[in-house]
């Protein structure tokens, strides 16, 4: 074993054991972390190969079908979707409606009725996490075409697509959208590194990530100059966060942090973002510095 | 595409039509729009019953042209061809073309429109689509520029049972032989608009040679 793996793996051993710790501290019922360093390569598996619900995190491999649509000429970013609150569950097709209450974001439930373009319904799927947007572009490509994409850009492991979201009735009956910290980790960084279709199309994604709007997670505790390229994603019995971290002159790096919870529990965001920090800490200062605790990393954060 | 029009000619002042848009034959348009429109072809409805397709458009050159035609007094061309991505591609951009009856139609929302004594807002897919529309499987009038479906009249969302049974009965009350869809989850039904049709309705304009 060489000097550099032999830093690299202690590395991976230390934060390892933080994360452990972290996971112990926090009550979480499990945890997942997966990273992937693109200025070195240095990667952490933690957990990373355990079967969470998605929740909104689906949103980005449906973002990758959406593009694939527009990769193949099938859609352009300005085509336009009737806006229409009705869907088919995939139990016998009985239809329901996304509650515009349960939805953070108003603007798409305001054009019900008229047509909105794919960019920008791709963008309030993300951004604010429109779960109506995600229907209508799920109506739109359709599960199998998305699911084609991830087999095409050979990222379908560790992904799970099976329905569209607020589908109460395929819930109730186990039918959920799953995901793998790994799995998540393979789009991140395929779009980090302008492999998804084509650079140009990976740079429009990875903009449309960059304009997340809940940023309690990973780019809670990271220092100002820090970007973070994210989805998060909220049920009550997990919480999520998975994206692209950007510093000043280096290269990101990936990160998937997945979370399950009693759902009394709180604390979830702080977890993320503890998680989150002890990560950055160790890429950019080395694992020698993580010797603080868990509620120091957790320290000046609101609770959700 | 002049040699589609089918204007009759040395037409007297009395006969010059006032209506700013070409008709032109469907069966004269180019293939991939002949292949998107069906025009003259029989279709069949959800009972098995064959209704022939419109075979006369009115072609529409721009979306600026369609935002300032009016149809009748308060409604506006654009407001019956807003068509998303479902659309064949070829009549997703212009020159469109709309089935002659939709003046029709026009006239009936209008006086219906004068019933509520409001707005009366249709939404996408809503007006006409093509025989290709992926919404279209069986024979619907909305392919023949017949059918409207009214997402909101006034500040009053159509998505619940009072709201479209309120103003389906005003609608039959006020056009005679006006067809409303049922409230309902099922096919045949519907539980988020008020869908109103006039039939399968040809309208051949006077002009028409052919």
């Amino acid at each position: 074993m060489t000097k550099k793996e032999t830093k690299a793996a202690a590395r991976q051993r230390t934060l390892r054991h933080e994360i452990e710790r972290i996971e112990k501290e926090s009550g979480a019922q499990a945890i997942a972390v997966a990273l992937h360093d693109l200025e070195t390569g240095f990667e952490v598996h933690y957990h990373a190969d355990r079967w969470f619900h998605a929740a909104s995190t689906i949103k980005v491999p449906i973002l990758l079908g959406v593009f694939a649509a527009i990769d193949r000429g099938e859609l352009l970013p300005h085509s336009r979707v009737h806006v229409r609150n009705r869907f088919l569950s995939v139990v016998e097709g009985i239809p329901f409606r996304v509650e515009s209450g349960r939805d953070s974001n108003s603007a798409v439930h305001n054009a019900i009725g008229k047509m909105m373009r794919v960019d920008e319904l791709a963008y309030h799927m993300i951004t604010t996490s429109s779960n109506l947007a995600t229907n209508l572009l799920l109506g739109v490509i359709g599960p199998v075409a998305v699911n084609d994409a991830l087999r095409e850009l050979d990222v379908q492991d560790g992904i799970e697509l099976r329905r569209g979201v607020e589908d109460e009735l395929a819930f109730e009956k186990g039918i959920n959208n799953l995901v793998t910290a790994d799995g998540l980790l393979r789009i991140l960084v395929m779009l980090a590194e302008g492999k998804a279709f084509s650079p140009a199309l990976s740079r429009r994604m990875m903009d449309i990530l960059h304009g997340q709007e809940f940023n309690q997670g990973i780019p809670a505790r990271l220092p100002k100059g820090a970007r973070v390229a994210h989805k998060t994603g909220e049920i009550s019995t997990v919480a999520h966060d998975a994206g692209v971290v950007y510093l000043p002159k280096r290269k990101p790096y990936a990160l998937v942090i997945l979370t399950e919870w009693d759902p009394a529990a709180s604390g979830r965001s702080r977890t993320i973002a503890a998680i989150s920090h002890t990560i950055y800490e160790s890429l950019t200062h080395g694992h020698e510095s993580l010797t603080q605790g868990y509620e120091s990393l957790t320290q000046s954060l609101p609770d959700e | 595409m002049s040699s589609s029009a089918v204007f009759a000619g040395n037409a007297g002042v009395n006969e010059i039509p006032t209506f700013p848009l070409r008709v032109v034959d469907g069966l004269a348009l180019p293939p991939d729009y002949r292949k998107a429109l069906r025009p003259g072809e029989d279709w069949k409805d959800t009972n098995g019953h064959p209704r022939q397709l419109p075979r006369y458009f009115y072609e529409v050159p721009s979306w600026d042209t369609a935002m300032k035609i009016e149809l009748s007094t308060h409604f506006l061309l654009w407001e019956f061809i807003q068509v998303d991505v479902r659309e064949a591609p070829p009549l997703r951009t212009f020159p469109r073309y709309v089935p002659c009856a939709i003046t029709l139609l026009a006239v009936c929302l209008e006086r219906f429109r004068e019933a509520v004594g409001t707005l009366v807002h249709i939404s996408a897919n809503g007006g006409y689509r093509s025989p290709s529309h992926r919404f279209s499987k069986d024979a619907t009038p909305h392919a023949w520029g017949t059918a409207a479906n009214i997402y909101r009249i006034g500040d009053t969302y159509l998505d619940n049972r009072s709201a479209i049974e309120r103003f389906s009965l005003i609608a039959r009350e006020t056009l005679p032989g006006i067809w409303t869809r049922p409230y309902g989850a099922p096919i045949g039904y519907a539980e988020d608009h008020l869908h109103l049709d006039l039939g399968y309705v040809l309208s051949v304009p006077r002009d028409v040679t052919s």
